[in-house]
């Protein structure tokens, strides 16, 4: 519920620097990446066959880009509920093999009340080695912000 | 969901060998359907409440028959596999479950580095666009047995 003085942000209002706390995600198994593939319909052999992931110049099958990139809906829902995401990109930096889990991970980079409440996040992935694997920005507005129907 | 005829959206539509050009895909229509809604929810990360559409949910439309088809087309074939590079969605107004939706594609192929550049726009009823997206996937090589 947005409830201060016009202008000024709630005192809950996340703030530059601030940070969304770490959320581990994982491990997938080969049998998640199926299971990804039929919800999804992305059935490239890529990340389901051990043979063209070879062919590919890699060890093992790829967890899917999307499905990492689907684990930061639920870390920003999980820090505030509030919050519309109203724009996320990303770029998929080094690939995740079938087994390992991911860590992501948010910070504020800019915060807004006014005209609108707006935060710009940063959002990371990082494998197992804390190698850096998607590098992501949102947009996320408050819910009450009325731009959304 | 629902699409129209993949070879009939892509009809005409193809480009020359070595054109570059958009290729736009005729209207395609879609629908949120609840079960898939939730099978979509169930394996992406432990939201699963079921009362909303997931922010990625609209990536799996690029994999209706019409859009796939012209992807792997313009992949090059067999020995070739198409990496997802990068993903950006823009969203005007959220997804409702169980509601009908309008998929505008174009697809951009570059040959330097060789890349797809997928923009789809999901409008509503009204045609007004709820969400944008833009997928792009670096064209990958593979490799042979006796290339190793």
């Amino acid at each position: 519920m947005i409830d201060a003085a016009p202008g000024a942000p709630p005192p809950d209002w996340p703030r530059a620097g601030d940070e969304i706390g770490a959320q581990n995600f994982g491990p997938f198994a080969q049998e998640a990446l199926a299971r990804y593939a039929a919800v999804s319909g992305d059935d490239n052999p890529l990340h389901l066959d051990p043979e063209a992931a070879k062919a590919a110049g890699l060890a093992g099958p790829p967890v899917h880009g999307m499905l990492m990139l689907s684990c930061f809906e639920p870390l920003i829902m999980g820090w505030r509920r509030d919050l519309f995401i109203a724009r996320l990109s990303a770029k998929f930096l080094r690939p995740v093999l079938a087994g390992d889990g991911i860590r992501v991970i948010g910070r504020v980079l800019r915060s807004a009340w006014v005209p609108k409440p707006e935060l710009i996040l940063r959002l990371t992935a990082r494998g197992r080695s804390d190698d850096l694997v998607i590098l992501a920005e949102a947009v996320v507005q408050h819910k009450n912000a009325n731009l959304i129907s | 969901m629902t699409a129209c005829d993949p070879a009939q959206a892509a009809a005409g539509l193809a480009p020359e060998p070595g054109e570059t050009a958009p290729v736009r895909l005729a209207a395609i229509e879609v629908r949120t359907e609840p079960g898939e809604v939730a099978g979509f929810l169930r394996e992406t990360g432990g939201i699963g409440t079921g009362d909303f559409v997931p922010l990625t949910f609209p990536f799996r439309w690029l994999a209706l028959p019409a859009i796939r088809g012209l992807i792997l087309q313009l992949t090059g074939g067999e020995g070739f596999l198409p990496v997802h590079e990068s993903q950006s969605f823009a969203y005007e107004r959220s997804l409702r479950i169980d509601t009908d939706y309008v998929l505008d594609v174009e697809i951009e192929a570059s040959e330097k580095p060789p890349r797809l550049i997928l923009k789809m726009a999901v409008s509503n009823g009204d045609r007004e666009i709820c969400v944008r997206l833009e997928t792009v996937l670096r064209i990958v090589r593979l490799v042979a047995e006796t290339d190793i």
